[in-house]
């Protein structure tokens, strides 16, 4: 293909997909390009930063060191695109304050300027879902699915800053009761299934997670009975560190609370566009969904060989 | 002395002062917080609270009238920041932002964990990420990136040690570099009083 | 003394000799700002001839400072520099009325909301401001022209737009009183929303009982006219002599051949939820909304009806009743006074999805609670659960739902009757089943009226009602249809999850929906909170701001009943008052036309809001209208020619307070 493409967009990293779940990193890259959406590297981005973390030690570094990552944006001239609920929490949190109080633009753009950059404001930060249901649309993602999962359960988990704060989202204010995650994953044919407080949080953010793995795991172990009790079959989810919790917090909460769980919990994690990827006919290699290395301790924690064998047959 | 007298009396009267944090809310322009009617909605749609000690309601509600014990709480770091709090507030109160102001207002008292103090002091100033993947210690993970396909840094600051600098000279001029320094020296102290005390007690 | 005396001639070509009065409003002004040395300034202003200050102005003793001076001669025009003129100017001009000074020699600056009040903390800048206004005052004083005041003749008639408790309240009082009531309501029956009630609060009597002989009341009277299923849809005209159009809906049944003998209702096929009941019970396409309706007229909802034809055949009308072909109708009546009595509408807690209303068959509204509750109700005051039809066990009631409520779409104030209706409710099924678990979660119990409190006292001790105080957070689904709830039990600072089979709603009453159109359709005032405008929300709570029509009940702010009834009463006593004087002055400020000038082009008549230009064909040249014209000044603007004046703001008298207002004027440039 020659000329630009339709949709050109600047690729934020963050920190939990690229260097803990790689195989996040690239299934975007994969579905990104598949889908005929040109990815440009954010050459020198660092740490997002956490919102609810160094935002939580010093708000005006957190508004700087994100007003940073968004300048390496604009310098490339195109929106922002983020897999990590996190990241998309304090980009996009960032660049709506940073519109909307022009003293604290000024602020940032002091020091900025110590290193020669300025805040300008031309770009928006967005989450790759909002830039597949939103940008794209539906029903052009929809014209690349090769594969239906007909007999698949999902237990789609939102996160918490993909939704809120809603008055700095897109999503016209909903986040009690939203739908865009579940049409998404519905075009692949797989069924997303209600269950009990599908939208609390996985017990990760905040902090909570360094502060004390516990709470973090007790957060995840709850939403797991839920899970477990609506009889899904996988866990969808859209941002890395609710992956890392749920995958690697069920096996903290396989430990902690093994007294109160009864049977462990084995539920696969999965990331969105691993599942978009499979049904658009994308290799599973380049989804990271096959593993080809012989490095023990690290991600997935759970293993996901019950979904590829649940849904081999509809693959072949 | 009778066990009763330290058993029984408490002599815990609250006194009430004018609230040093809360003239920081109100120099931070969050003014909102004096309008809450306790209603509760923030504690009751709290998923930490329901299995914590935190309580959101009387976390803000003791940065209101002053009693200060609240920054030493641990329970304010059980905050997920989910934003159910911030969202259903009936008077608009930005609950989540103050939870968040309420940490930097006792981080910069010295309340800090030390895992929290790790992460921003040690590996996210030094390494420019949270988590990061460079490091004797995180060979296994840039393993892993390889067996997908990927190189085994990411073209973040990883791969480019000026724009970690870049990040590191921003984090001096806003003051992070300062805060975290005054910290460490904070904790100093402290520790070494609780020595003294220790030996004291001995 | 109150006779007035004989009027001293002051004619416009006459030497301005100004009084300036300020006023201190105790330290509403004083307080703020040095009054003396802002007599000082007055003095030093052209034309002013005299100048003092004074603790209260409007006191009598403040008033008659004016009147002697007015009386000794020394001046002829008066300035007081106090409040806002819609506190005082009527108040002032009546001294100089009475002291023999045309009124409209009178002219207020008002220092205290325009300065004092807003820059409180900035006495320096309050004081310029003071001054500039003390400035602007004394040069319009100085080309004041005397003025008359006109008078029109009243219609001794009453619109008044809703026949709830308010409405009928207000009909009755008027009625007896010997006026003409025409009331109009836009539903089938009159009653409004008490009919729809169980019982009262406090004194736990039947709403119906209390109600209906009220509604036969009404229907009996032979001066009042119900229009029911009836609308309001134009409002023409001015006070004393408003000409009204009301369009009569097609009912599809004629009035004068249905013998209510309910034969069409047993034979209709169609079964649809009860407006009246909020779908908590059923009706047919043709229906009365309830038994004890007023008038007990049978409609065809037009909406819900297939066109069958069953209920039109004579074996089931046999007078030949039904008329599928029935139209509107308009009416035109002449009525010197309105009360707008158009109620509320509950808060739709749809949107506050955390609740589950819409999403959970057991979560119900208050006012559907009440359905419930009601002895001639859908289950004849037995609640049961909408899922099951069974009487639930453990019932919890959430306060404030939609009140108190600062983010978008919530109402910000308190509706006053919640935290009574659920706490009578809640006795109520106690009542039926005491051996029942009920909850109120609220955040202030408000139990303000007359044997309130004592009412909320006895509902804990003596019924086992259990408050809690916190406003529940959200609620999700458990085992057959029960409600799991959450929320914090702020006393005791501990998250509580309680499940209950029924969670009741208590919803605040919100402004009608078409609140907008009824307030553009009469030209009346809306408050922020969407609830039409008083004109002072103390001394004029009764009144608008505009002239004869006046507000009664809940549709003015939330009310319960006794304080709705009051307030009709209220309404009426004014409304009455107003018409039994005959007539009523209308102020002089309608525009003039200055006929040399006009070229009758006729571009104001065009652009009049309110028609008072008419078309002298004669002469060729407008003619104003003065009872019609408002005064707005579009003609003014519009005239090409500057023919059209507008008394006491003429364009002269305009500029001359932009142009002192633009600089410092002093004595030796003379004011210039």
């Amino acid at each position: 293909m020659s000329g630009e493409k339709k949709w050109r967009y600047a690729f934020f990293l963050g920190c939990v997909a690229p260097n803990r779940y790689p195989m996040i990193e690239s299934s975007i890259r994969a579905v990104f390009d598949h889908l005929g959406a040109e990815i440009l590297e954010m050459e020198g981005a660092s740490c997002c930063p956490a919102p609810g973390v160094f935002r939580a030690f010093h708000i005006p570094t957190w508004l700087v060191i994100a007003a940073r990552n968004l300048t390496i944006a604009e310098d490339l001239g195109v929106d922002v695109i983020t897999g990590c609920n996190g990241c998309y929490g304090t980009l996009r949190d960032a660049w709506y304050e940073l519109l909307h109080e022009p003293e604290l633009k000024k602020m940032v753009n002091e020091h900025l300027a110590k290193v020669g950059r300025k805040f300008k404001g031309s770009i928006e930060p967005k989450h790759i879902v909002q830039a597949l249901y939103q940008d794209m649309g539906l029903d052009y993602v929809k014209g690349f699915v090769k594969h239906k999962f007909k007999d698949l359960k999902v237990a789609v988990h939102y996160g918490c800053h993909i939704l809120k704060p809603s008055d700095k989202r897109p999503w016209g204010g909903d986040y009690e009761n939203p739908r865009f995650l579940d049409e998404i994953v519905e075009i692949t044919g797989a069924k997303s299934i209600d269950y009990k407080d599908k939208f609390m949080c996985c017990g990760a953010g905040g902090a909570v997670r360094t502060a004390v793995k516990e709470v973090a795991a007790d957060f995840s172990r709850e939403k797991l009975v839920n899970i477990r009790d609506s009889g899904a079959d996988i866990i969808i989810d859209c941002c890395p560190f609710c992956h890392l919790q749920l995958d690697l917090g069920q096996m903290e909460a396989n430990n902690y609370y093994k007294d109160i769980i009864g049977e462990q919990f084995k539920v696969p994690v999965i990331y969105l566009t691993q599942l978009l990827g499979l049904s658009f006919g994308i290799d599973p290699n380049e989804l990271g969904l096959i593993k080809n290395h012989e490095l023990s301790g690290v991600s997935p924690f759970i293993p996901i060989d019950p979904f590829i064998e649940k849904i081999k047959e509809e693959l072949l | 002395m009778s066990d009763n007298v330290e058993k029984y009396i408490k002599r815990k009267v609250y006194k009430k002062e004018n609230s040093r944090i809360a003239q920081k809310f109100v120099d931070a322009g969050l003014e909102k917080i004096r309008s809450c009617i306790n209603c509760g909605t923030c504690t009751g749609s709290c998923p930490s609270g329901r299995r914590t000690a935190y309580r959101t309601r009387s976390a803000i509600r003791k940065a209101l009238t002053g009693d200060e014990s609240v920054l030493q709480d641990i329970d304010i770091w059980l905050c997920t920041t989910c934003y159910y709090c911030y969202e259903r507030c009936p008077r608009n109160i930005p609950v989540t932002d103050m939870i968040i102001k309420l940490r930097n207002i006792a981080v910069e008292e010295g309340f800090i964990l030390d895992n929290h103090f790790t992460l921003a002091n040690d590996i996210f100033y030094e390494t420019g990420h949270g988590v990061p993947a460079n490091g004797e210690g995180n060979k296994k993970w840039r393993d892993l990136r390889e067996s997908y396909g990927l190189p085994p840094l990411p073209p973040t600051v990883h791969t480019h040690p000026e724009a970690l600098k870049e990040c590191q000279e921003l984090m001096k001029s806003v003051g992070f570099r300062d805060l975290m320094d005054n910290v460490a020296e904070k904790k100093k102290q402290e520790r070494a009083e609780q020595e003294k005390e220790e030996v004291k007690e001995k | 003394m109150t006779e007035i005396q004989k009027e001293i001639k002051v004619r416009a070509k006459d030497r301005p000799q100004i009084g300036v009065y300020v006023c201190h409003c105790g330290i509403n002004i004083a307080g703020v700002v040095d009054v003396v040395k802002l007599k000082d300034y007055a003095l030093s202003l052209p034309d002013v001839v005299l100048a003092r200050e004074y603790k209260f102005m409007c006191s009598d003793n403040g008033q008659k400072m004016i009147k002697d001076d007015i009386e000794a001669g020394l001046i002829n025009r008066v300035v007081v520099a106090a409040c806002s003129p819609r506190m005082h100017e009527p108040t002032f001009r009546l001294t100089c009325k009475e002291a023999g000074l045309n009124q409209f020699l009178f002219e207020q600056a008002n220092i205290r909301e325009h300065a004092t009040w807003v820059n409180m903390q900035d006495p320096e800048g309050a004081y310029d401001i003071a001054k500039d206004h003390i400035r602007m005052a004394v040069a319009k004083s100085r080309k004041l022209i005397p003025l008359q005041v006109q008078k029109v003749k009243v219609e001794p008639s009453c619109l008044i737009i809703g026949a709830g408790i308010a409405g009928m309240n207000s009909a009755l009082d008027l009625a007896d009183e010997g006026y003409k009531v025409y009331l109009v309501e836009r539903s089938p029956t009159i009653g409004g929303h008490m009919a729809q009630l169980d019982k009262t609060f406090p004194t736990m009597d039947c709403s119906a009982c209390i109600l209906t002989p009220r509604m036969v009341d009404v229907a009996r009277k032979k001066n009042i006219e119900i229009m029911s299923y009836s609308e309001v849809v134009d409002v023409s005209g001015y006070v004393g002599n408003f000409e009204v159009t009301i369009m009569k809906k097609p009912h599809y049944v004629d009035q004068e051949k249905c013998t209510a003998c309910g034969a069409c209702v047993e034979s209709c096929p169609v079964t649809c939820g009860n407006e009246f009941d909020l779908g908590m019970g059923t009706r047919k396409a043709i229906y009365i909304p309830f038994p004890q309706a007023v008038p007990g007229q049978y409609t065809i909802d037009m909406d819900k009806c297939i066109k069958c034809g069953i209920c039109a055949r004579i074996d089931v009308c046999e007078p030949e009743a039904i008329k599928y072909d029935d139209k509107p109708e308009y009416v035109k009546v002449n009525v010197g006074t309105i009360i707008v009595a158009t109620g509320w509408d509950l808060y739709d807690p749809t949107e506050l999805v955390q609740y589950g209303y819409g999403r959970f068959p057991n979560v119900i509204t208050g006012l559907q609670m009440e359905r419930l509750l009601s002895s001639f109700g859908p289950v004849l005051g037995k609640p049961v659960r909408p899922s099951d039809g069974k009487a639930p066990h453990t019932i919890a009631f959430l306060q404030c739902v939609g009140s108190r409520n600062f983010r978008e779409g919530g109402n910000t104030y308190c509706s006053r009757v919640c935290c009574m209706y659920a706490t009578k409710q809640a006795r109520q099924y106690k009542e039926k089943h005491p051996e029942a678990e009920v909850y109120i979660f609220y955040m202030d119990i408000r139990a303000f009226g007359k044997g309130y409190e004592e009412f909320y006292e006895s509902a804990a001790e003596n019924y086992g009602i259990k408050y809690i105080r916190g406003r529940i957070a959200e609620v999700y689904g458990g085992e057959n249809d029960s409600i799991i709830i959450r929320a914090e039990d702020t006393l005791l600072q501990t998250p509580i999850e309680i499940e209950v089979d029924m969670f009741v709603l208590s919803c605040g009453l919100e402004a009608r929906a078409d609140s907008d159109k009824v307030s553009s359709l009469l030209s009346i005032q809306r408050s922020a909170d969407g609830f039409f405008m008083e004109a002072h929300p103390k001394l004029k709570p009764v009144d608008t701001l505009t002239d004869g029509i006046f507000v009664a009940g809940v549709a003015q702010g939330p009310k319960d009943i006794p304080d709705t009834v009051a307030q009709a009463k209220g309404a009426a006593s004014s409304a009455a008052a107003l018409m039994a004087q005959g007539e009523v002055e209308i102020e002089p400020y309608y525009s003039v036309v200055i006929e040399h000038l006009c070229s009758g082009c006729r571009s104001c008549q065009s652009l009049c809001p309110f028609g008072a230009i008419d078309f002298d064909e004669f002469k060729k040249i407008a003619v104003v209208n003065p009872a019609l014209c408002k005064g707005c000044g579009t003609c003014v603007s519009a005239c090409p020619s500057g023919a059209m004046v507008q008394n006491h703001f003429a364009n002269f008298q305009l500029d001359s307070i932009i142009n002192v207002a633009l600089k410092q004027p002093t004595v030796e440039n003379g004011g210039k």
